[in-house]
């Protein structure tokens, strides 16, 4: 998989190059906004690392240019700047998702997977979460090695938490997907899934945050 | 005590000195008036008289005295009866007479002044006598060569009765005058100090903490100075947040970046194979390379609340998107970690104007500080709700919560508690301490209902129109 990384920190573009060629990903290192732009309208990555703060063009402009122009590539903001602000202009400019300096590998590594997951699983018919991998063609789940039977609710359900795993998907989120409109369902009918769930994975596989969601973590026990 | 009003001032000085002018001037020409009528009167009666003494010198004084009969008196009409006659006739007065002959003998005299004594040595001038229960003034004529003395009187009361119409001719419209003056003293203060009223408005209509100039249409000479130091003022104000945001900006990339470096060459590092002893001190330098992460992002958000959120305006915000959206900021604190959170009882929306990143900050380190404190299979739980005028913020955990005796002073700056492992919490609890400040709320260390622990709750006051 290709990824362009655009920073114009050398320390710190060295250190992310390092660990995600670790990763095995390809990468393309650029340190100006104005490459970057160029690069992303080729379309030849899979996704793209862009700093904010770059010379020559700002990463927002960069961004919201090469959306303008069409570009689908996912992108992931990085910035020095302050997460409230990086949420607002970030996403509002057309990013994918943000990340706040400093953040670690894991973090890095998973905020991409997350993103790249969805297109990898549609490509790979699979979506890989640590021990957990559910497969899409056959609507089956692995779980440290064991296969899962899985309803067509179960399925759903379990495919959006692991499309998003590290975050927390809302109650309201979930419920519409799974009955839509439908209100002849009742409210615990989401629990009774969960339930459901967690007794063929484990319990910890699903974390409860009560009043606001579920959330698969990123390494399920 | 009320503060002193301007206009309220400028009209009391207004009419004081009015006041201070007018009456002096007023009392010296009633003075005035009233010496020179007094003088035109003595002048008429004067006048009478040697008219009187013209007529007899033409015709002797002895046809003045008829045969067979003693004295002359002349009738005098009743001062009542001639008003009636004569309507209107302000200045003709009651007068009387007499003529003596040199042997002062009287040969005429009016009704009125029948028994007027004789002074003992009669003498040319004016007298005032006091007469049947009159004042009045009286001319003595001594004419030698004609062989006649003519003593001609004006009562006073009649005197008096012109000097008062001529005062009420005069004061009246002064004095009627005088209120109708007072109304447009105020009208004109009022009207004059519609700049300044202008000003007051412009100034009660800005939104708090606007840095915007102030822009008042035709501003009076005096008071430009006024507006163009408030607004250079404001400007240098601006500035200097405008400085102290780009210098906070600045400060956070020049910080975060290197520290994004270090973070990620040590991740590199741990991730190859390594020693088992070089494996502990990167484990190390990673958790102290954590804890200078944190203790950085908290000194940077208390400078933003210092600065950059004081600057800003209040907005409308939903306090529960904006816990939501830490919420899941702390995903994998909360999501993780052998701790339960849960967010529990809120209304769908909970609206304020407040600061969006302050109220942010605020949350996340209530969140912060509970999850820290509460050991794992532990509970923390967040609520808000409205109260009237009133959003309350509760954070709940059944750790092992505070003494009452010592809550006091964990609010102080670098505090840290002798339990805390020193990751910075106690600046968390300042930050959360100074957005609140900013929102006008309260904080109170209360005794967690979950058995043990410790409750915070912030509450925080909200304007009215603001609610839903």
């Amino acid at each position: 998989m290709h990824i362009i990384l655009v920073e114009d920190d050398l320390p710190l573009g060295t250190a992310i190059q390092h660990a995600l060629e670790k990763l095995s990903y390809a990468v393309t290192w650029l340190r100006d906004g104005r490459e970057a732009l160029a690069a992303l309208r080729d379309q030849t990555a899979d996704l793209v690392l862009l700093d904010l703060g770059l010379p020559n063009k700002d990463g927002l402009e960069v961004l919201a240019e090469a959306r303008r122009a069409h570009v689908n590539t996912p992108v992931i903001v990085m910035t020095a700047r302050d997460a409230l602000e990086a949420r607002v202009r970030g996403l509002d400019a057309g990013a994918d998702d943000y990340l706040v300096k400093p953040f670690h590998v894991e973090e890095l590594s998973a905020r991409i997977r997350s993103l790249t997951r969805r297109a990898q699983g549609l490509a790979a018919n699979r979506i890989d979460v640590g021990v957990l991998s559910l497969d899409i063609g056959t609507s089956e789940a692995e779980f440290r090695g064991k296969r899962i039977e899985l309803t067509r609710r179960e399925f759903s359900l379990l495919r959006i938490l692991m499309e998003r795993a590290g975050r927390i998907v809302r109650r309201e989120h979930l419920e519409n997907s799974l009955y839509g409109l439908d209100n002849s369902v009742g409210s615990s009918a989401l629990e009774v899934q969960i339930h459901a769930l967690r007794r063929k994975l484990s319990f910890d596989a699903i974390r409860t945050i009560r009043g606001v969601g579920y959330m698969i973590p990123r390494d399920p026990t | 005590m009320r503060p002193l009003s301007l206009s309220g001032r400028l009209r009391w000085m207004i009419v004081v000195v009015l006041v201070a002018v007018l009456l002096p001037l007023g009392l010296y020409s009633y003075w005035r008036t009233l010496k020179e009528t007094h003088e035109l009167l003595d002048g008429r009666l004067a006048q009478s008289a040697r008219t009187l003494d013209v007529l007899i010198q033409r015709a002797g004084i002895d046809p003045l005295r008829k045969p067979g009969q003693g004295l002359l008196v002349v009738p005098i009409i009743g001062r009542q009866a001639e008003e009636q006659l004569m309507h209107g006739r302000t200045y003709e007065t009651e007068v009387g007479y007499q003529v003596f002959d040199l042997q002062q003998r009287l040969r005429l005299t009016t009704a009125n002044f029948a028994r007027l004594p004789l002074p003992l040595t009669p003498t040319s001038g004016f007298e005032n006598y006091d007469f049947e229960g009159y004042g009045w003034r009286v001319f003595t004529l001594i004419d030698d060569a004609g062989g006649v003395m003519i003593r001609m009187g004006e009562r006073d009361d009649s005197r008096r009765d012109i000097t008062h119409a001529m005062w009420l001719d005069l004061g009246l419209p002064t004095l009627l005058g005088l209120p109708i003056l007072a109304l447009l003293v105020g009208w004109a203060v009022k009207r004059g100090l519609l700049p300044l009223q202008r000003l007051t408005e412009a100034l009660a209509s800005r939104a708090p903490g606007s840095r915007q100039p102030i822009q008042l249409e035709r501003a009076p000479q005096e008071l430009q100075p006024v507006v163009g130091a408030l607004n250079a003022q404001l400007e240098r104000l601006e500035d200097a947040l405008e400085r102290e945001r780009r210098f906070s900006a600045d400060v956070a990339h020049e910080l975060r970046t290197p520290l994004s470096s270090t973070m990620i060459h040590l991740d590199n590092a741990v991730a190859t194979q390594i020693l088992p002893d070089t494996r502990v001190a990167l484990s190390s330098a990673q958790a102290g390379l954590a804890r200078l992460a944190r203790r950085i992002e908290q000194l940077l958000a208390l400078a933003r609340l210092e600065a950059g959120v004081a600057a800003g305006q209040r907005q409308a915000v939903d306090l529960v998107t904006i816990a939501m959206n830490v919420i899941d900021d702390l995903a994998p604190l909360l999501g993780e970690g052998g701790v339960e959170f849960a967010f529990i009882e809120h209304d769908d929306h909970l609206r304020l104007l407040g600061y969006e990143a302050a109220l942010a900050a605020l949350l996340r380190n209530l969140i912060e500080n509970a999850m820290h404190h509460v050991p794992s299979g532990g509970q923390v739980q967040l609520s808000m709700h409205r109260t009237g005028t009133t959003i309350v913020i509760d954070v709940v955990d059944n750790g092992p919560g505070i003494p009452a005796e010592r809550r006091a002073s964990v609010f102080a700056r670098f505090h840290r508690e002798a339990s805390s492992s020193g990751d910075g919490y106690g600046l968390g609890l300042s930050i959360v301490q100074r957005a609140a400040e900013l929102h006008g709320a309260s904080i109170a260390l209360l005794d967690s209902p979950l058995g043990k622990g410790l409750l915070v709750r912030v509450s925080i006051p909200v304007m009215e129109k603001a609610s839903t």
